[in-house]
C-alpha cells in the first residue's frame, strides 16, 4: 500500500529545498481543509509554505489543472500522481506548458479514494497509472504488483447496449446536469479560453439548462477530448450530481488509442493524435 | 394541533398530499437525493441527510420561461407565460433550509419590487419542514448553529415533521399548516405521549452541534468592506477555486439569474436561469471589459454579497449554514473558515 505519510514528509523536504534554493517559485500541491478528508489544492510560495502541505488517500485533484495559469517561464514544481503526470505530458505536448520550467514531483499512489463516497478509485473511474509515466523527484517507492485491469472494462456494460439503450442512458444522465461547468473547470486539458460555452457571438449553445444545450456542452467537449483526456477521473469526481462523464472520454479514449496507436499522455514524444498523421493511421472512421 | 401516522404508513401521507396537488418531496436518484414533483408516492424517501441541490428550485426554477414567441414575417407574436399558482406541498425540508426561504423573501418580496415568478410560487405552497436525526451527528461541513438554528427547530415551517419512535409527529406551525393537517384524512390525534415526544426532540436538536462562530451581522459586513483591498488575503483563501458554478447551484440562497432570448427556428422564448457569480463571463460587458476578470475578485464578489452587502441591503447574512456548497465543490472550498478567517483581520 501507499505510505501516505513518507510520501506527505519527502513532499514537505523537497518543496521546502525547491523553493528556498529559488529552482522554482511556486509549488503546487495539497493543504490541509477543513478536514482530513478535504485536502485543498495549494500553491505554496515560500519555504515556510512547505509546512502546511499534506498528502493523504483523498488528495485526488489534478494539480496540472493549475499549470496553464500561469505564463510560460515560471519556475513551478507539481506534484503528480499517475494520471496527473499524464496531463502534464500532454500539456507538454500540446504546448501550452513548456518542460524546461517544471519539476515534476512524481507520486506513486494507489488506494486514493473518493471522498464522498469513500470508494477506492480504481481503474473504473480513472485510468490504470498509478506511478506517473514522468518525474524529476520521486516522492516515493514506485508500487509494483498491483493488479490494475484495464481502463476500458468498465465499458463492457455500455458496449452492450444498442444504440438506442446507449442514447437513452445518455440522455437520463444528461438531464441532471446542472451547468455549473464544474467538470470543464476541473479538467486539465480544458484550457480554452473562452470556451465556446462562454462565447455569445456566435452563440453556439443555449445558455438555460435545456436538453439540447446540455448536450451541445457535453458532446462538444467529449470530442474535443478525444485523444487529450488522461483519464484522471476528476470531471465525473468534481460533478455534483454524479454524472459519469469518465465513461464516455474513456470510451472515445479507447477508440483512439485502438485507432492510432497511442493513449493520450504517456510519451513525451508522441505528437497528439489529433494533431499528427501518420500514412498507416486507421481509417475505420470513415468506413461502415 | 399535533398529528401523527406510522412510519410504515408513510406512503398514505404522501397519497394523501397528492390528492391535494402538486408535491415536491426528496426522491433518490443517481444524483442522490434531491427534491423532485412526485408522480409516484413509492418514490419518496425519508433516508436522507439532506439534498444535494437545495430546494430553491420549487419556487426559483433553474430555467423559467417568461415570454414565448413566435417570429412572423412583419411582426413577432408574444405571450407572457401565466403565472404557475397550483397548490402544492414541499415535504421534507430541514430547518436549515426552511429560513432560507425567509431570507429569499426579502430578496424577492422585500426589495420594493414583488417578483411574481417567485410570489405565485411561493404563496401558493406550503412548507413541511423536517427535524434533521437529532441523535446522529451533523455533517462535518455544517455550520447551521452558526446563525443561531438547531437541528430541529420547527420556526419558519407551515407543519413540522419528526420521528419519533416508529411514527412521525406533525405539527401545525401556522394557520395554513393546520388548514393542511386538518385535511388530511389518514393522520391520527397526537396525544401528550405525542406533545412530550416532539418538544423533547425539538430540544434535543439544540443540542446537535455543527461547526460554529461567533459572526455578527453588522461587524462581519463592516470587515468584509474594509479588507475588500486586501488582495494577499482573497487571493490566499481563494487559490483553489476553479471558477465554476457549482457552490452557487446548490445554494438554497444564491438567486442571481441571467435573461435570454432563445430560440429555435421561428419559436423560441425568454428564459431567466441561474447564473453564478464564479463564472468569467457574470460581470463580462458589452464592449468587452470584465470588472471582475480574476477568480479572486469573483470569489470575493460571493462572499462579500452573502456576508456584507445583504445584510447592508436587507438586515441579515444570505447564508442558512447548510453546508451544501462546501460539500459540493470539487476543491473542498471552505466559506466558513475563510469568513472566520476574514473576521479575524
Amino acid at each position: 500500500m501507499t505510505a501516505f505519510k513518507k510520501i506527505e514528509d519527502n513532499l514537505r523536504k523537497e518543496a521546502k529545498s525547491l523553493l528556498e534554493s529559488g529552482k522554482v517559485t511556486l509549488v503546487l500541491a495539497y493543504a490541509g481543509g477543513f478536514d482530513e478528508k478535504h485536502p485543498v489544492p495549494y500553491v505554496a510560495k515560500a519555504a515556510a509554505d512547505a509546512d502546511r502541505l499534506v498528502f493523504n488517500e483523498y488528495c485526488t485533484h489534478n494539480m496540472a489543472r493549475y499549470l496553464t495559469r500561469y505564463p510560460k517561464g515560471t519556475r513551478i514544481a507539481v506534484a503528480v500522481k499517475g494520471a496527473d503526470s499524464r496531463a502534464v505530458v500532454q500539456l507538454i505536448q500540446e504546448g501550452k506548458v513548456r518542460r524546461d520550467d517544471l519539476v515534476i514531483l512524481g507520486i506513486p499512489a494507489a488506494g486514493m479514494k473518493n471522498q464522498k463516497t469513500g470508494e477506492i478509485i480504481d481503474t473504473r473511474t480513472t485510468g490504470s497509472a498509478i506511478n506517473p509515466v514522468i518525474h524529476d523527484i520521486l516522492l516515493g517507492d514506485e508500487i509494483h504488483g498491483v493488479k490494475a485491469g484495464s481502463p476500458y472494462d468498465v465499458l463492457a456494460e455500455l458496449e452492450g447496449m444498442d444504440k438506442d439503450a446507449r442514447w437513452a442512458f445518455w440522455k437520463k444522465e444528461f438531464e441532471k446536469c446542472i451547468r455549473c461547468y464544474a467538470c470543464r473547470k476541473a479538467c486539465p486539458m480544458c484550457y480554452c479560453d473562452p470556451c465556446f460555452m462562454d462565447a455569445s457571438r456566435p452563440r453556439w449553445a443555449d445558455k438555460s439548462p435545456t436538453g439540447d444545450g446540455t448536450l451541445m456542452y457535453h458532446l462538444t467537449r467529449f470530442y474535443h477530448l478525444a485523444g487529450r483526456c488522461i483519464d484522471c477521473g476528476e470531471c465525473s469526481r468534481a460533478c455534483p450530481v454524479d454524472i459519469p462523464l469518465y465513461l464516455f472520454h474513456k470510451e472515445v479514449a479507447k477508440e483512439c488509442e485502438v485507432m492510432f496507436g497511442q493513449a493520450a499522455g504517456m510519451n513525451i514524444e508522441d505528437k497528439p493524435a489529433m494533431a499528427n498523421y501518420k500514412g498507416e493511421d486507421s481509417d475505420q472512421m470513415l468506413g461502415s | 394541533m399535533l398529528k401523527k401516522i406510522a412510519i410504515d404508513q408513510f406512503s398514505e401521507l404522501v397519497k394523501a398530499l397528492l390528492e391535494q396537488g402538486l408535491l415536491y418531496a426528496p426522491v433518490k436518484g443517481t444524483d442522490g437525493v434531491n427534491f423532485r414533483a412526485i408522480q409516484n408516492p413509492a418514490d419518496v424517501t425519508l433516508d436522507y441527510y439532506n439534498t444535494v441541490l437545495s430546494p430553491k428550485a420549487v419556487f426559483f426554477p433553474q430555467s423559467e420561461d417568461l415570454i414565448r414567441y413566435r417570429i412572423k414575417k412583419d411582426t413577432p407574436e408574444a405571450q407572457p407565460v401565466p403565472l404557475e399558482n397550483r397548490p402544492a406541498v414541499i415535504l421534507g425540508v430541514r430547518p436549515c433550509d426552511v429560513r432560507s426561504f425567509e431570507i429569499m423573501d426579502r430578496h424577492f418580496l422585500g426589495a420594493g419590487v414583488i417578483d411574481p415568478y417567485w410570489k405565485s410560487k411561493r404563496d401558493s405552497t406550503t412548507v413541511i419542514g423536517f427535524a434533521f436525526d437529532v441523535n446522529a451527528a451533523a455533517d462535518p461541513a455544517d455550520f447551521y448553529n452558526t446563525f443561531g438554528y438547531g437541528a430541529a427547530d420547527p420556526e419558519g415551517s407551515d407543519v413540522f415533521m419528526i420521528r419519533a419512535d416508529g411514527n412521525l409527529l406533525l405539527r401545525g406551525m401556522t394557520d395554513r399548516g393546520e388548514k393542511l393537517l386538518a385535511s388530511l384524512g389518514c393522520l391520527q390525534a397526537g396525544d401528550a405521549r405525542d406533545e412530550k415526544a416532539f418538544d423533547e426532540t425539538v430540544k434535543k436538536g439544540k443540542a446537535v452541534r455543527t461547526r460554529s462562530a461567533e459572526i455578527n451581522d453588522k461587524e462581519i459586513a463592516k470587515k468584509l468592506v474594509d479588507i475588500f483591498d486586501n488582495g494577499e488575503f482573497w487571493q490566499k483563501v481563494t487559490m483553489a477555486c476553479i471558477a465554476c458554478g457549482a457552490c452557487t447551484f446548490v445554494c438554497p440562497t444564491c438567486y442571481c439569474f441571467d435573461i435570454s432570448d432563445e430560440t429555435l427556428f421561428k419559436e423560441g422564448a425568454r428564459k431567466r436561469f441561474w447564473d453564478a457569480c464564479t463564472f468569467t463571463d457574470f460581470t463580462l460587458e458589452a464592449s468587452g471589459h470584465n470588472p471582475r476578470p480574476r477568480i479572486f475578485q469573483r470569489y470575493r464578489q460571493k462572499v462579500c454579497h452573502k456576508y456584507s452587502y445583504h445584510v447592508d441591503k436587507y438586515g441579515c447574512i444570505s447564508c442558512v449554514g447548510c453546508g451544501r456548497c462546501i460539500r459540493s465543490c470539487p476543491v473542498n472550498i471552505d466559506i466558513f473558515g475563510i469568513v472566520v478567517e476574514a473576521g479575524k483581520l
